[in-house]
């Protein structure tokens, strides 16, 4: 029974509607194509790590020395595992405590300071973290793990801090309401009710903050400077996977290229694996 | 007990104001570790100012140090801008590529891309944000430096290059190293971020819009020309100065493609350069004399006074684009 | 059934439980609440009525000094119990909340916890550690709150897998938990269906027996079904809210003494 529509009907498409899709379909092709054009590199730095790095992945490279046979890593994962386990020492508590202080106590203005103060850390190039450091901490503590863990500080702490601070904002007023009315002192109400129900987010921010820690290269170069030493002193200049690559980068022997591409792997291993944590929690987190 | 006597006595002073203090340390300790940082590199650039005016500094090339001629003068000299133009061009590169491409793939991931494809691309993206930038490094060395010499770069300059003096290579022997490279470097590293925040700031305009205007017979595209772009401009630019602030503070993946000509500007992309940062983290480790770590330290200070300049700006923007009342990351 | 419980109410509602003498509340510079003085009885139900925006909720909470939780928010004037000024300087606000119980509008049990652990918080938050007394007063304030043959099988779920109904009658049981004598309700059934408000309406009569309460209604028939007083609110010229006059609820509805209380429960304004 239907027919067709004829062009004089008023649901018909006119020459300009079929220009019009033809437009829609051509801008569907190119944000399609852009995208795939995105997603590609990242996709080949990807398959690149795995495949070359895969192929010298034994437990010996994990749990030998640089000096062992064969040579291996252990002091670099060492390293970065202790010197990011001291940072997060430092830069959760301060950036959780100033996160819900900011959020909880502050008064607008001093909020408003405070986020500003959290943009500035936050957009701190990590070369001046090291600079920081190699100027003003090497000369008291040496090159040394701890001198490193000050400079990864600087750029740990920010992030935790305003991960706190977002997630707590985003817990309801009636709550924090709820439970004062309930004649719970206002820091339990903090800790322990508004905190609390956070408490997932604010460890996604620590996660996410030992996570740039580990990644971090030019600071560890100007603090821990490297080390061919396994025995795990903060005291002393450290070796971190981070080091270990860029000095073997550039390298003209392919073993150590090599070496490179499996310390890369088993860094981005653990990025990947933090990062699919912090992604597990937040998807079960209550609130986020 | 009778009600007015359990009202009677007060007792949180102690835990309460403890707590509150304690918690105010913690930003102020913040706050002092940031003055720290930049009262440690303006400090330790004060040598420099003696001997080389601030602006023959920031305009200046070359980069010979402190030599003594034959008549027995002493000259200092240190020209930040072949550091600050590589850093420059590299980041606009970088930008360049990656606003566009970053922004029309968060359009695609929000408004094309079927459920069970942009919950796994969304997830990629995340991933290789978080890849550290010597990984990327690692891998621009390795691998994508000798494929963009011989593709990309030779394509240019064997067709631009002829016309356009900044794009040439000789053909003889192209550069290890190029600028150019360092720009392609830094556009894959800060796609994911502008893909990121992008992504959030697309899904934030209200989808009562879009309805509106489709149901006035506009096309997809012409309703993310017409309403999702323009409503979310502000937030986008604000994602890409983000990642213009990333790229320029980058160091460590530039350093290992960019090379290091210190001493002039290269007369094209296809040559080696340097930058800024990555020139403080190749010479402070040979920096003895006060002098020399104080221009070190001047490269430092000009670098955070441009991240400070882009966070003041993004803080603004993303401060207007959600009304003044937060602000997204 | 409601007139007849209140005609039946011992004379032992004569005493006075709260009285507010020229109270006045402000957030910044702004007046919400002007000069308001009322007394309230013991072991009544009292209503607070009056067109929105007339302060009825500002003033509700600055009986449990919530009000100044608020930034900017202060008083001025006096609240009496037994003869104490709470906001004596003297006088901890944590202490006044936790003899004053408050209900808001919005059901919210605290998330993280489970139906049982809600009901406790507050003494489990003040250091109360106790179980077996704790688990008494979980079964003692859910049965109060007429809730517990609902959940008593399904203590250990989340607060927030109830209806909203039930999770409401949850934020009650967890007020009573703390022992108060005084319960304030902020528009309660505000966000419930017509069936949950009925259940709430029940248990505030019931609540009447042992309880002081306050409730803050936009609705008229609910202030004229639970309540013993209601007080008519609504705000002048400069926006600030005080109360027009106040009296016995059958009285209030049929003959009040001010034009302006009659129009409104009339429904001629508001």
């Amino acid at each position: 029974m239907s027919g067709r529509v004829g062009a004089s009907h008023p649901f018909a498409l006119s020459a300009r509607d079929l220009r019009r899709r033809r437009l829609n379909r051509m801008m569907r092709l190119v944000i399609a194509a852009t995208t795939a054009l995105a997603i590609l590199p990242l996709v080949g730095i990807t398959v690149l790590i795995v495949s070359n790095g895969v192929g010298r992945l034994t437990p010996e490279f994990l749990f030998n020395g640089p000096l062992g046979s064969p040579p291996g890593i252990v002091n670099a994962i060492q390293g970065s595992l202790a010197m990011t386990f001291v940072a997060t020492l430092i830069s959760a508590p301060i950036g959780i405590a100033g996160g819900v202080y900011l959020n909880e106590y502050a008064s607008p203005r001093v909020t408003a300071l405070g986020e500003y103060l959290i943009d500035v850390m936050l957009g701190v190039p990590s070369i001046l973290a090291g600079l920081f450091a190699y100027l003003a901490i090497v000369p008291l503590l040496g090159f040394s793990g701890w001198s490193a863990t000050i400079a990864l500080s600087v750029l740990m702490i920010p992030v935790v801090m305003r991960t706190t601070q977002e997630v707590m904002r985003l817990v309801p007023a009636g709550l924090r309401e709820a439970s004062l009315a309930l004649g719970v002192s206002s820091w339990k109400t903090s800790v322990f009710i508004v905190g609390r129900t956070a408490f997932s987010g604010i460890l996604t921010g620590v996660v996410l903050a030992i996570s740039r820690g580990l990644g971090e290269t030019a600071p560890l170069l100007m603090t821990a400077l490297g080390s061919n030493d396994e025995a795990i002193n903060l005291g002393a200049p450290m070796s971190a996977m981070p080091i270990v690559i860029y000095n073997n980068a550039g390298s003209s022997d392919p073993q150590m290229v090599a070496e490179a591409w499996t310390t890369a792997l088993v860094l981005f291993a653990i990025a990947l694996v933090l990062n699919v944590a912090v992604r597990f929690k937040t998807v079960n987190s209550r609130i986020a | 007990m009778a009600l007015s006597t359990r009202l009677r006595v007060r007792s949180r002073i102690t835990a309460d104001g403890f707590f509150r203090w304690a918690l105010a340390a913690a930003v102020a300790a913040a706050a002092l570790l940031l003055v720290a940082v930049i009262y440690t590199i303006a400090n330790f650039s004060t040598p420099l100012w003696g001997a080389v005016k601030p602006l023959d500094f920031l305009f200046g090339s070359g980069w010979n140090g402190v030599s003594v001629d034959e008549a027995g003068v002493t000259k200092v000299q240190y020209g930040a801008w072949p550091m600050i133009w590589g850093t420059l061009v590299t980041s606009l590169i970088g930008i360049l590529v990656a606003a566009p491409v970053g922004i029309l793939a968060a359009v695609y991931l929000v408004e094309f891309a079927p459920r069970r494809l942009a919950a796994p691309l969304t997830f990629l993206v995340e991933i290789v944000a978080a890849i550290p930038s010597v990984v990327i490094g690692l891998w621009a060395l390795g691998d994508l430096s000798p494929r963009l010499r011989d593709s990309v770069e030779w394509w240019i300059a064997s067709t631009l290059g002829h016309v356009i003096p900044w794009l040439s290579e000789n053909p003889e022997a192209p550069s290890s190293t190029t600028v150019f490279r360092a720009g392609i470097v830094l556009a894959i590293m800060i796609t994911p971020m502008v893909v990121a925040v992008g992504r959030e700031v697309i899904r934030s305009v209200p989808q009562s819009l879009r309805e509106g205007y489709i149901g006035m017979g506009a096309t997809e595209w012409e309703t993310i020309r017409a309403v999702v772009l323009p409503t979310a401009r502000i937030g986008l630019i604000g994602a890409v100065l983000l990642a213009f602030g990333r790229a320029i503070g980058e160091t460590i993946a530039v350093r290992l493609v960019i090379g290091m000509a210190d001493s002039a500007v290269p007369s094209s992309l296809f040559q080696s350069g340097s930058s800024v940062a990555a020139k403080i983290a190749g010479n402070i480790g040979e920096a003895d004399l006060a002098v020399e770590r104080g221009a070190l330290a001047g490269l430092g200070l000009a670098l955070f006074a441009v991240t400070f300049v882009l966070s003041l700006c993004v803080r603004v923007l993303i401060r207007r684009a959600n009304g003044g009342a937060g602000r997204g990351r | 059934m409601s007139a007849k419980s209140r005609t039946e109410k011992p004379a032992k509602g004569s005493a006075t439980a709260l009285s507010l003498k020229s109270l006045s509340a402000y957030y910044g510079s702004f007046r919400a609440v002007k000069d308001v003085s009322l007394e309230v009885a013991a072991q009544s139900v009292t209503a607070l009525i009056g067109p929105s925006g007339c302060g009825k909720s500002t003033l509700i909470r600055t009986i449990n000094r919530m009000h100044e939780t608020t930034t900017g928010a202060r008083v001025e004037g006096t609240i009496e119990i037994e003869g104490v000024d709470i906001y004596d300087p003297q006088i901890d606000p944590v202490r006044v909340r936790r003899s004053i119980g408050m209900v808001f509008q919005k059901p919210n049990p605290f998330p993280t916890m489970s139906i049982a652990q809600n009901v406790v918080s507050g003494l489990r938050l003040a250091g109360q550690t106790n179980k077996a007394a704790l688990a008494a007063i979980v079964e003692d304030s859910l049965r109060k709150a007429a809730l517990w043959d609902e959940v008593k099988d399904k203590l250990n779920q989340p607060g927030t897998s109830l209806s909203g109904g039930q999770q409401q009658r949850l934020c009650i049981a967890r007020a009573i938990a703390v022992k108060p004598e005084i319960i304030l309700m902020d528009e309660p059934c505000s966000a419930l269906d017509p069936i949950a408000t009925l259940k709430i309406e029940e248990l505030i009569r019931t609540l009447r027996e042992e309880y002081t309460i306050v409730i803050v209604t936009h609705n008229m028939q609910q202030a004229s079904r639970v309540s013993d007083t209601t007080a008519f609110m609504t705000m002048g010229e400069d926006r600030a809210g005080y109360l027009v006059e106040s009296g016995p609820t059958p009285k209030m509805f049929t003959a009040p003494e001010q034009r302006l209380t009659e129009d409104y429960v009339a429904g001629r304004f508001g």
